[in-house]
């Protein structure tokens, strides 16, 4: 047994995010953590980590008790951990990044900067990432973050892997590889801990699971030996299936039209148009040009050539201000950084896009914001103490849900989605495709990016797919992975080379 | 809760200790002057809420004070008190306009920004005055900083005036949510359509209006309009802010705070005198009072988030 742990209790302030959590891993094996979003798995992990520390509880690692302080004395037992949120320095290179407190030395100190950057450019080439080593972290999508991130943890982690949801922003093929990453290590004796909302992973790599509601453990045994409806049931406690499918709408008139849009080196000569009542898929791989479609369209970007009409209208978007104006939502992708405030309450930042509608002659209605609040922590079980805690404290799942909200609260006529269901679990992505369908049938049109294939099926009634900034092809709403993947994909040595993603 | 409390608490601890060890710190008179010492920081250090909850500086009051009350003073020797308040205030709004567009139009850091027109207001009233203060001022101005409505300095009930509008300004107005999810996070305000740059400007315009009356209010205690006045201001008042729990991060602050935090320091400048401490010793006991309560709430926010 590599890591046993017994009943360990978290506390912060006055909320409890452990109660009772237990869990054992072995070395070679997958163990998959489940749980619905604010369940505790990310504390626990964190405590493995030496990031946090527990209140009580055991932690045994190979036999013996342990009380690790702070992840330095986590790295040396071997435990590494992919986090759900980045913890990369945004100014300092990729490489830098992955060898941030563990570079090659020189004598007298100096950091070996040419074998920093070319066993970073090895690690990268060997995992077929679409990155560089010298390219600065900021300038990364969350999806090439989360890659790093990756890169981190397996570069110093020897004994035991913690990913926690590395693959929430990543796409079909890139978490193929890092499937293959998990099984290599698992075929290296590595114990690996995996987190995930993805329920179609499962199956794929798990090799037992442990399922956490609220701070305790209610489950673990064999994968072989449970169901995925049964892990479902174990992890909100009640029925629900995680099944979803849209009734089709009749489409309505087109609202939105887009012309030859280019925008030089990301976008190129792209036509589309979206109708009301109808949800459009987008797929396509990291860094086919899904979200600077969808920051050109908002005003984020400026675009060099083409036209955009909305109701017929050719339309000047130059800021998100003029968007707005025009009834335009862009739900963002990384929503951590342009989603949400952490240091304000829930309901402020659930009702900042929509001020308007909670104000008259610029004061606030305040019963009005608790209501708005109110309705919507409880559709998408926001699990927080009350909706004035800081969004901040809320777990990672939370406060996508917090910002997607917000964006739901807002009416408006056309809404851009970027990967709407990112790090959410089960019955909060149902929820969410329920909020989806009735803005459509309320006469919306919706453009829905997702790097999950299922959900573009389930959901949309046609998908566009996009690759290397073009719009490669259409397809119906009913139509098979297979078909999307021979759309999207594209030689990956092209990516690697030419191409920043997203 | 005991933590947030924790200025407040500081605060009656201090008048308690203060009122056993010195037999003149509880008389009218005293009580009445530290009133009106602390009320003109207190009404620059509301403007100064605003800026630091959008998540700004202003390193410019000090001078906006000095220029405003130049000019006003200036133009009440020859055309009456309204029109002199009335140019002191339009002057320090005027100068807050001026910053706010400086960083929004520039998108430099407001910490450059007011640097430089902190030096520049200072000699623009300099320039205007030839470095000699105005002392032609009406008598009946002085009513302003000294007198007294209902036995009370007739400044705090400015001051209570300024407070509660700035409360509501920023707790149930959308300029007052716009401002604190500004200071937040600027990019998720962006993102949601939030006029950024509007709302920034508007703020310190705001603020150069309080700190304009504050500046009326100075001359009229001292009943002359100083160019060189003010100095050092700035700092007290961003120590107020930040010590009724004004986070310099931005999104943090609140009025009842920076009311709290800029009476400690009159508190703490009142004691030394009555109590005769060296004035030196002054600056060093008020520097650490600075950092011991920063570094608390810095303590406070850790334990809560970790
Ligand atoms: N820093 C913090 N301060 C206060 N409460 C916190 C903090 N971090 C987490 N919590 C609370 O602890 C609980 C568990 O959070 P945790 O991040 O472990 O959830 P999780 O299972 O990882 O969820 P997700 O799937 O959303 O990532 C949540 O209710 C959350 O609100
Ligand atoms: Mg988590």
């Amino acid at each position: 047994m590599l890591l046993q742990l017994k009943n360990i209790q978290k506390r912060f302030g006055g909320v409890v995010a452990l109660r009772n959590g237990s869990l054992d891993v072995n070395a070679g094996e997958v163990h998959l953590l489940m749980g619905e979003n604010g369940a505790g798995k990310s504390t626990l992990m964190k405590i493995v980590a030496g990031m946090l520390e527990r209140d009580g509880g055991e932690m045994l690692w190979q036999g013996q008790g342990v009380h690790l302080h702070n992840p330095v004395e986590a790295a040396s037992h071997g435990i590494a951990m992919v986090h759900q949120e980045s913890l990369l320095a945004p100014h300092l290179t990729v490489a830098e990044n992955i060898f941030l407190g563990r570079e090659p030395r020189l004598p007298l100190g100096w950091v070996n900067r040419g074998e920093v950057i070319q066993r970073a450019a090895r690690l990268i080439e060997d995992h077929h990432f679409p990155l560089k080593a010298e390219w600065r972290v900021e300038k990364l999508s969350p999806a090439g973050k989360q890659m790093v991130e990756i890169c981190r943890a397996i570069q110093q982690g020897s004994s035991l892997l913690i990913f926690d949801e590395p693959t929430s922003s990543l796409s079909e093929s890139e978490t193929q590889e890092v499937f293959h990453i998990v099984r290599g290590l698992r075929d290296r004796n590595v114990g690996v801990i995996y987190i995930t909302h993805r329920l179609e992973e499962l199956r794929a790599i798990g090799d037992r699971v442990t399922v956490l509601r609220d701070g305790e453990t209610v489950h673990s045994g064999s994968m072989s030996e449970v169901t995925t409806d049964q892990i479902i049931r174990h992890m909100v406690g009640r029925e629900l299936t995680s099944i979803y499918s849209r009734e089709p709408v009749q489409p309505g008139e087109e609202v939105l039209q887009v012309e030859h849009l280019t925008r030089e080196p990301v976008l190129k000569d792209i036509s589309f148009c979206l109708r009301a009542g109808e949800i459009t898929g987008m797929a396509g791989l990291i860094g086919a040009g899904r979200t600077e479609l969808c920051r050109a369209i908002f005003g984020l970007d400026p675009i060099d050539r083409g036209t955009i009409r909305i109701a017929g209208k050719p339309v000047h978007i130059r800021s998100p201000r003029d968007a707005v104006a025009q009834g335009l939502a862009l739900i963002p992708e990384d929503r951590q950084r342009t989603g949400l405030a952490t240091a304000l309450p829930i309901s402020y930042n659930l009702t900042l896009a929509s001020l308007g509608s909670v104000s008259r002659f610029g004061i606030l209605d305040h019963t009005a914001e608790r209501k708005i609040a109110a309705e919507y922590t409880a559709r998408l079980r926001i699990r927080a103490e009350s909706s004035k805690q800081r969004a901040g404290r809320l777990s990672g799942g939370n406060q996508q849900k917090v910002a997607i909200a917000k964006w739901l609260v807002r009416g408006a006529r056309i809404f851009l989605f970027d990967e709407p269901t990112r790090g959410i679990d089960v019955g909060a992505k149902v929820e969410v495709f329920q909020v989806m369908d009735e803005l459509a049938r309320g006469g919306a049109a919706i453009l829905m990016v997702s790097s999950e294939m299922t959900e573009l099926l389930q959901v949309a009634d046609r998908i566009l797919v996009m690759r290397q900034g073009r719009i490669s092809g259409e397809l119906p709403g009913r139509t098979t992975p297979e078909q999307i993947m021979r759309c999207a994909a594209f030689e990956v040595s092209a990516a690697t080379t030419e191409e920043h993603p997203e | 809760m005991i933590q947030r409390l924790l200025p407040f608490l500081t605060l009656i601890a201090l008048f308690i200790i203060l009122a056993i060890a010195s037999p003149n710190f509880l008389t009218y008179t005293n009580l009445s002057s530290v009133a009106r010492q602390t009320a003109v920081i207190n009404i620059m250090a509301l403007g100064m809420t605003m800026i630091i909850i959008s998540g700004g500086i202003d390193l410019s009051v000090g001078s906006i004070l000095a220029l405003s009350g130049l000019l006003g003073t200036m133009t009440m020797e020859k055309h009456g008190i309204a029109l002199g308040m009335v140019v002191g205030i339009v002057t320090g709004t005027a100068c807050g306009f001026a910053n706010g567009t400086l960083t929004t139009s520039l998108r430099i850091n407001p910490f450059i920004v007011t640097l430089g027109t902190m030096g520049i207001f200072r000699g623009m009233a300099l320039i205007i005055s030839k470095g000699l203060p105005v002392h032609e001022i009406p008598p009946a101005f002085s009513y302003l900083g000294e007198g007294t409505l209902l036995h009370v300095p007739f400044v705090l009930w400015i001051l209570l005036l300024c407070a509660v509008v700035i409360h509501v300004l920023l707790e149930h107005t959308r300029l007052g949510r716009y401002a604190f999810s500004i200071g937040s996070n600027p990019e998720a305000a962006y993102y949601a359509g939030v006029p950024v740059r509007f709302h920034t400007t508007a703020v310190y315009a705001i603020a150069g209006l309080l700190t304009g009356l504050a500046g009326m209010t100075e001359a009229s205690r001292l009943m002359t309009g100083q160019p060189t006045g003010g100095q050092g201001y700035e700092l007290t008042a961003i120590a107020a802010v930040v010590i009724g729990g004004g986070s310099l991060r931005g999104g943090e602050g609140s009025v009842l705070g920076t009311l709290v935090g800029a009476f400690i320091m009159g508190l703490l400048a009142n004691g030394s005198d009555l109590l005769g401490t060296n004035p030196y010793w002054q600056q060093v006991i008020i520097g650490g009072v600075i950092i011991l309560a920063v570094s608390f709430d810095e303590l406070r926010k850790r334990r809560m988030s970790s």
